[in-house]
């Protein structure tokens, strides 16, 4: 019985392979799109320019506040199906759109993670590079970015967990992940033991991608903590 | 009331959004119906997470090993997976092997699961601020609660937890406002919640901006007043010496 389900499970694992890949593609794309505009958001925060900070933070607030569920169903539906560049017509595929749905929370919390490893450096720093004569942009060229890097990194990783899990989402949406294929897989079986067997594997594929990450991340803050 | 709802709607109009749908009573019925529905989600979840939180904190950091390396596990491996997924094993498989078994004496509803999963998901993270405050707590208190004979037990909900919680808020009322927003994957197994129902409704219209809108304030409000409590409790409970 068991190994049947397992014969079974194997003959579906190239089609939850490939959702596994969807998922993959889609979070990778989300952290690079949401790390660009996070940092921007980030720099923005910081600028003398009280307007542009205000715009900064209510760009923060409401996508850090906001459902990611929610979200992904903004993007879903308010985008439309293809765009026009030039003269051709370019599709817009569903996952792009999911992508671009986890890159907007995400970039809050980039832009968040920015801000506080910018106030971690002391601010003696800037004081002493200040009567160094260096001004507030080669300040932070040159002194305090390079610091931050370090500082984010753990955080940053911990977020692209977190966004690789909310990938999960883009099933509700039409998009043809991981879990939409064990759902097609376990509807086209249609044995109780084989759903079991199916959705276990899901969380268990997740687990697997994501509880290293976790490690990691653990291992690199206890390596940087202060 | 109503006539304030027709001013409002009527300045929106001006503003290009389309907010006649909340003029319907079939609609602004469901939508309001489908906020009770996430309140009481809501309600029920941080009631059910924090129960479980306390009790993973306990086990976790218990000297007893075969109470220890279950929650460990249950910690992490719920940490490292999409809720969504959590949800789908519990309600596609779980309540399916229920069904299989009890037919229609069944007493699960999706709300019911999506309440479990909700709980035991946040749970896990309330567990690990707790942990973390736990740990935070100078040994030296603890070596004069046990030379005042107290058992492990009452040392850990008397002396611990009192002083944890305080340390912990903050991460607590994080992971709370977290549950909140985690409420809307409840759509997924049709729970009639808000976003279920604007889904409902903007199927039926061309209405998707007006209702993002809508439900986005809705879930802010909603945070904002998680957070509202929890400062209060925060204040509350200050403690000179201990905290922040």
């Amino acid at each position: 019985m068991a190994t049947e389900h397992l014969a079974t499970l194997w003959h579906w694992a190239p089609t939850l392979g490939m959702g596994l890949l969807q998922n993959i593609q889609m979070s990778v794309g989300a952290i690079g799109l949401g790390t660009l505009l996070g940092l921007l958001v980030g720099l923005l925060l910081l600028s003398p320019l009280a307007p542009v900070r205000a715009l900064a933070r209510l760009w923060v607030q409401v996508f850090r506040n906001a459902p990611w569920l929610v979200l992904i169903y903004f993007t879903s539906y308010v985008f439309p199906f293809d765009i026009q560049v030039g003269s051709t017509w370019v599709a817009f595929p569903d996952w792009l759109k999911v992508t671009v749905g986890l890159a907007l929370p995400a970039s809050a919390n980039v832009a968040e993670i920015f801000r506080g490893a910018v106030a971690s450096i002391p601010a003696t720093q800037w004081e002493a590079a200040r009567s160094l004569a260096f001004s507030r942009g080669q300040i932070l060229r040159s002194i305090i970015l390079p610091q931050c890097l370090r500082r984010m990194l753990p955080p940053w990783m911990n977020l692209y967990a977190v966004v690789t899990m909310g990938t999960a989402l883009a099933s509700l949406v039409g998009v043809h992940d991981l879990i939409d294929s064990a759902q097609i897989a376990a509807n086209t079986v249609n044995r109780s033991g084989f759903t079991v067997l199916v959705y276990f594997s899901v969380l268990a594929l997740f687990f697997a991608y994501c509880y290293p990450i976790a490690r990691l991340t653990q291992r690199l803050e206890r390596r940087y903590a202060f | 009331m109503s006539e304030l709802l027709h001013v409002l709607v009527g300045q929106l109009a001006r503003l290009g959004l389309n907010y006649s749908f909340l003029l319907e009573s079939h609609a602004s019925g469901k939508l309001l119906d489908g906020a009770l529905t996430t309140l009481w989600l809501c309600l029920w979840s941080i009631v059910g997470s924090l129960l479980v939180g306390v009790l993973l904190a306990a086990a976790v950091t218990s000297a007893r090993r075969w109470l220890q390396w279950p929650a460990r596990a249950f910690i992490e491996v719920t940490r490292n997976t999409p809720t969504l997924v959590q949800l789908y094993c519990a309600f596609l498989v779980l309540n399916m092997l229920i069904n299989q078994s009890l037919g229609n004496a069944n007493p699960m509803t999706p709300f019911a699961w999506v309440v479990l999963v909700i709980s035991l998901h946040k749970g896990a993270f309330h567990a690990e601020a707790l942990r973390a405050g736990i740990e935070a707590v100078p040994a030296v208190t603890l070596e004069a609660a046990s030379s005042l004979a107290f058992s492990r037990r009452q040392q850990l909900f008397q002396v611990q937890l009192p002083l944890a919680v305080r340390f912990a808020l903050p991460a607590l009322v994080n992971n709370l406002i977290d549950l909140v927003k985690m409420t809307a994957v409840a759509s997924a197994i049709a729970v009639n919640d808000i976003t279920y129902a604007s889904i409902m409704i903007w199927t039926q219209g061309d209405n998707v901006i007006e209702l993002m809108i809508l439900i986005l304030a809705f879930y802010g409000l909603l945070s904002f007043a998680v957070n509202c409590a929890g400062r209060a409790v925060e204040a509350r409970l200050r403690m000179p010496g201990y905290g922040n």
